[in-house]
């Protein structure tokens, strides 16, 4: 469902929209193209279904194109994603051929949209080589890298580097993931959008229809995790976490996740989540498919506590649709997640399986303080994680991009 | 007649400065000399425009990260009371700032560093100007309008526009001075909202309130 600007003035504000539209006025009319590797699934393409429409409904002519590649592509850059996350990994020669294979059969496709666009916007290491690709182009290119970057492997890192240094920008999530570049580098947060299926308000009956079918005991205490079945995350850690609680309260758990195009890893993980959850009757592992966004919602909406146990994380997109609900999160102590969990306040960050076992026993002690937490969270989010704020920064760097990046630009 | 007030507005992203993070106070005062003035402006005065929590305590990055992350609370605390609005230049805010971490060093057996994580980078914003859309004729215009406008706009006009305008003063105050029934009640009232410790959201709140209780203020508006 494509919505329009004005849909989400309930939410945030009639000024919010209006600044936003005055700040698109000098960019009207722009093509901008968007490339990314996926189309459904994960926090890009998420990110991409929104901020396309909007962009069109202020006068911007946006365009999504996603990379079309073979398994040996994906694996390549799925391997590349690990280690720049920090993962001990080689790229083979073979691999390394794959993926600038891969992208010089996809700017065949798409070197005439990217040539003529005023700003390109390329996501991530899996598009990065169609900048040299591209040799007639005309706008800007910027490489917007949603990944943590904080410790790269450095023979990934060596690699991917000529492929962006000749970028007219780079964007990060985090300041810590910025790296020695010959270009402008912003940090641009990444955001939610509140009026989608895993964000819009649901009614009672749709939340309770959800555990019903999931078979959840809605008068017991519900534990969430909602990420992609991936090593980062630390399922398997979670699990551990549930069984140390679970020892002195009777709660559920429910790990919700699902693979996504570009993620070939995710089925192993899921295999081994499985069976460390042993068909425990009150560890609930979903492999969801990548349009269960209302399921993820209900989920959410349902959970006592949200947790996200990451030991790596490039922002977590996962803990801002939590704290939107009003639940406390309690999430691990690295990434993005520490921009968005602050103690006492919006939940707790933690360092091991006995930190988030303490903190979960300590909240769900405290019925009042989850409700405080949980509302402090929502205004948090309100404030500085949704996607107009998202959409500002970009409509902000492109009015940068075309007049010069001065530290004051008068418009 | 004074000219109608054109409310602007501002929108900022966030740039990395190219020096090296700081892990401890040696560092700090190191990297203190030689970053640009816009890193300081921007840990000084724009952090009210970037995502943040709004931290009652702290007001600048610098005493965030001593009490956050270097868990130095004296430092923090002579940071934290630092106004970049009393002082003329930001050179000024450089030495001021330096100063403190000087006696800070000075003070300490030992000066510790904090883990991988917790070092503290530098940063600087490129800010666009814009205009809001909102002409206002008349002082009562400008008071109905406090609730209407952006809080950047808020911060544009009342916190950064003290940068810009002799002495000090807020671009509301300047403009209402400007009209000939100007009531020196409502004008002190502006000027008693204590702008640098307060968040965005509690300045529009204030300024909202003094528009509304104006009537009771001597002479209205």
């Amino acid at each position: 469902m494509t919505r329009s600007l004005k849909d989400y003035e309930p939410v945030v504000g009639s000024s919010v929209i209006r600044q936003l539209e005055q700040l698109a006025e000098r960019v009207s009319g722009s093509r901008v193209v968007h490339v990314n590797s996926t189309a459904k699934g994960g926090g890009v393409a998420e990110i991409l279904s929104w901020m396309v429409p909007l962009m069109k409904d202020l006068n911007i002519d946006a365009s999504w194109e996603v990379l079309e590649g073979d398994d040996a592509f994906f694996k390549t850059t799925k391997t590349m994603h690990n280690g720049l996350q920090g993962d001990s990994v080689e790229l083979s020669e073979e691999a390394c051929e794959a993926y600038v294979r891969s992208n010089e059969e996809n700017r065949d496709r798409l070197a005439d949209r990217l040539e003529n666009a005023d700003f390109v916007f390329v996501h991530d290491p899996q598009p990065a080589p169609l900048l040299g690709m591209c040799p007639k182009r005309k706008g800007r290119w910027v490489w917007r890298c949603h990944i943590d970057l904080s410790r790269p492997h450095r023979s990934v890192w060596k690699f991917l580097v000529p492929f962006i240094d000749s970028y007219d920008a780079s964007i990060f999530s985090m300041t810590e993931f910025s790296q020695l570049l010959p270009h402008p580098q912003f940090i641009i947060r990444p955001s939610i959008d509140p009026l989608n299926d895993t964000n819009r308000e649901l009614d009672e009956q749709e939340i309770q229809e959800t555990l019903s079918a999931f078979g959840i005991d809605p008068d017991r205490p519900l534990l969430v995790q909602v990420s992609r079945f991936d090593r980062f995350k630390d399922p398997l850690g979670v699990i551990n976490v549930f069984h140390i609680v679970s020892k002195v309260c009777p709660i559920q758990l429910v790990l919700a996740g699902g693979g996504a195009v570009d993620d070939p890893e995710g089925d192993a993980v899921y295999a081994e989540v499985r069976r460390a959850a042993k068909d425990h009757p009150d560890i609930h592992v979903l492999n969801l498919p990548t349009d269960a966004h209302s399921t993820v919602n209900a989920l959410q909406r349902a959970a006592d506590i949200i947790l996200q146990k990451s030991t790596r994380e490039g922002f977590g997109l996962t803990v801002t649709e939590g704290l939107w609900k009003g639940k406390p999160v309690i999430g691990g102590d690295t990434g993005g997640i520490r921009m968005q969990v602050i103690n006492y306040h919006t939940g707790f960050l933690v360092n091991t399986v006995e930190g988030a076992a303490h903190r979960i026993r300590y909240l769900l002690r405290n019925a009042e303080l989850r409700g405080q937490m949980g509302a402090k969270g929502r205004e948090f989010v309100r404030e500085n994680y949704l996607l107009t704020r998202h959409l500002r920064e970009y409509l902000t760097l492109m009015n940068g991009l075309q007049r010069g990046l001065d530290r004051e630009l008068l418009l | 007649m004074a000219k109608p007030f054109d409310v602007k507005d501002c929108a900022l992203i966030t740039m990395v400065v190219n020096i090296p993070p700081v892990f401890d106070l040696r560092d700090l005062r190191e990297r203190l000399r030689i970053c640009p003035e816009e890193s300081l402006y921007h840990h000084f005065c724009q952090t009210l425009l970037r995502p943040t929590f709004d931290d009652p305590e702290v007001h600048n990055d610098l005493a965030f990260w001593a009490r956050h992350n270097l868990h130095d609370k004296t430092l923090a605390e002579r940071l934290a009371i630092l106004n970049p609005y009393d002082l003329g230049t930001l050179e000024e805010l450089r030495f001021a700032v330096l100063d403190i971490v000087e006696d800070r060093i000075s003070e300490l057996p030992h000066i510790s560093n904090v883990a991988t994580g917790d070092e503290f980078r530098f940063l600087r914003a490129m800010t666009v100007i814009f205009e809001a859309g909102l002409s206002l004729k008349s002082p009562g215009d400008l008071f109905d309008a406090f609730d209407r406008m952006t809080r950047s706009s808020i911060w544009y006009h009342f916190i950064e526009a003290r940068r810009r305008n002799p002495d000090h003063l807020d671009d509301f105050t300047c403009w209402l001075g400007q009209h000939r029934k100007q009531d020196p009640a409502l004008i002190r009232a502006l000027a008693g909202i204590d702008f640098y410790f307060l968040s965005l959201r509690e300045i529009q709140e204030e300024l909202v309130s003094v528009g509304k209780n104006r009537a009771g203020w001597r002479g209205g508006s």
